[in-house]
């Protein structure tokens, strides 16, 4: 990507700085008020040092406006980091600009940007890094963890590096283009779709169940009731545990009280010798 | 029992802090966890092997928006700690592992959102200062102070808790232990129904179905899913685009002609003209 080409050395030079101090912005966390405001405002010192050097005051304020609440996925947070800092710029150059447009403009990117970055890092990148991770762990190999780890970290460094390029050159009006255009949309799509049939992959990989009832026959074999589950449809009892483990959510039942739900269903089972 | 607690407390602070502190990179997650934990430990491979069933049930437990449902890092490190050091049973240690990671969760949100609230008047102070050195000090010292506090829970709990956990698991009667192996078979649903809540759409279900029926018959290993899904995706991503921009020269043509009404006929028959000229050239 060439979108470095444009950006002076110094500013380069803070863009890296506000890169390496990105990896920490949620280290701390200041309560449900303030969330990450504390790492925020860490992140992009070096921004506030440049543009408000002779300007103390000036500093003085930009922080107080960047202590309020901060939560954005944080290897997609660096584009607004990005952002913030060419505001900050403009803020310190410009008599008559409206520095509280600043802190108006991070607030309303928190959302869409924290549901694509959840979506794609975390329902997505995730959840292939997991599972070939899982399926060479399974087996006792390092290789699964040490693969787990490049795979998801890979994207999810260099996305941060170029994020924080992106949100500084590009500025507010490439997202609002690229809602527009559709291009948004797309990607939604694509992400959503692989996310999916990952996830229905590993549902049929890793949720397990079988029976150990069996049909006593007169003076033949027991029938297992599993080969006749299995010859209906494969994998039916995980599948349909999924399914109504999602259906539970999307009526708004508490996470915690279906992971109980579950617990407790197995072991009734044990007890009543069906697994 | 003073050197494993210390040990597996340490294995916590490290993974549980050091993803924090290092951009969330997942060192976090069983998988890895489970890794370290069987290295301080002596058994790399029981550690690994652990860490990849736990890493399915807590696959869906994701710190979103600080909200979390259990936290995979205490669990995983006394899961594998009991596991190894005890000899328990590795079924009956992953059925420990979930009301271990749920408790967990609830003191971790304790502890970020209430206790560390006593820093929130600081932020302001520092800010109205003018002072980022002592913003940075106080970040730093925030991260210290709440996953020292946290990875005490995994130091009390290996001391005080390793006995009566090992007396308890051997008095459990066979079935009672049956129902608890089937619970490491079950809870992984719970995960990826939290997944499917943040991705599933009507028009995007079937490929949730697709992909259970790639492993449930066609018994395709995860790599060749993922690596057959990417191709699918961009198969459509394409189609899609050529759609989108068709809508867009649409919406174009759609409101030219009510900017250029007056100039139109001229318009048709410049294009008849150049047709022509195109036809004879």
């Amino acid at each position: 990507m060439k979108l470095n080409e444009n950006i002076s050395k110094e500013d380069r030079k803070m863009l890296n700085g506000i890169f390496w101090r990105s990896f920490t912005v949620f280290a701390s966390r200041a309560g449900a008020t303030k969330a990450h405001a504390p790492g925020f405002i860490y992140s992009i010192t070096p921004a506030l040092n440049r543009y408000y050097k002779d300007d103390p005051e000036g500093r003085r304020e930009a922080m107080m406006r960047h202590t309020t609440w901060y939560n954005i996925t944080q290897n997609v947070g660096t584009f607004v980091m990005g952002l913030v800092a060419s505001m900050e710029k403009k803020n310190a150059q410009e008599k008559d600009f409206d520095a509280e447009s600043i802190v108006a403009l991070k607030t309303s990117l928190m959302g869409p940007l924290s549901g694509i970055g959840d979506s794609i890092f975390w329902g997505v990148i995730r959840v292939i890094a997991a599972g070939v991770g899982i399926s060479l762990a399974a087996q006792g190999s390092i290789l699964g963890p040490i693969l787990f780890l490049l795979i998801y970290n890979i994207p999810s460094i260099l996305t941060r590096y170029y994020l924080t390029y992106m949100g500084f050159s590009l500025g507010s009006s490439f997202i609002e283009k690229i809602y527009a255009n559709g291009s948004m949309k797309i990607l939604n799509k694509a992400a959503s779709t692989l996310g999916l049939l990952m996830i229905g992959s590993m549902t049929a990989s890793m949720v397990k169940f079988e029976s150990k009832l069996s049909v006593p026959i007169a003076g033949g074999k027991p029938i297992l009731i599993q080969t006749y589950l299995d010859q209906l449809f494969k994998g039916l009892i995980p599948l349909s545990i999924t399914l109504l483990c999602y259906w539970l959510l999307s009526k708004k039942v508490n996470v915690n009280w279906i992971l109980l739900g579950v617990l407790v269903l197995a072991i009734i089972l044990g007890l009543l010798g069906v697994v | 029992m003073y050197r494993e607690a210390f040990l597996a407390a340490l294995t916590v602070f490290v993974c549980y802090g050091g993803n924090w502190l290092f951009g969330q990179t997942m060192i976090e997650r069983p998988l890895v966890v489970g890794c370290i934990a069987g290295i301080i430990f002596g058994d790399m491979r029981a550690g690994i092997i652990m860490g990849a069933s736990l890493e399915a049930i807590f696959m869906g437990a994701v710190d979103i928006g600080g909200a979390l449902s259990a936290e995979p890092v205490t669990a995983t490190v006394l899961a594998t700690t009991f596991s190894i050091v005890l000899n328990v049973n590795e079924k009956a240690a992953l059925a420990l592992a979930v009301p271990i990671g749920v408790l967990a969760a609830f003191i971790s949100m304790f502890m970020k959102n209430v206790v560390m609230n006593l820093f929130a008047p600081l932020v302001d102070k520092y800010a109205k200062d003018n002072n980022p050195r002592a913003m940075a000090i106080m970040h730093y010292s925030m991260w210290f102070i709440n996953y020292f506090v946290f990875s005490l829970i995994t130091f009390f709990s290996v001391l005080e808790g390793a006995k009566p956990v090992q007396h308890m698991i051997n008095s459990i009667p066979d079935n009672l232990m049956a129902g608890l192996s089937a619970t490491g078979g079950l809870l992984p649903a719970v995960g990826f129904a939290i997944l499917m809540r943040m991705l599933w759409s009507k028009k995007l279900a079937p490929y949730f179905f697709l992909g259970f029926i790639m492993v449930a018959y066609l018994n395709l290993p995860s790599v060749a899913v993922a690596a057959l899904g990417i191709i699918l995706v961009l198969v459509i991503s394409f189609k899609d685009k050529q759609l989108l921009d068709m809508e867009n020269k649409q919406k174009e043509l759609e409101k030219r002609p009510v900017a250029a009404a007056g100039t139109g006929a001229s318009n048709n028959e410049t294009a008849e003209e150049q047709e022509e000229e195109d036809f004879f050239s």
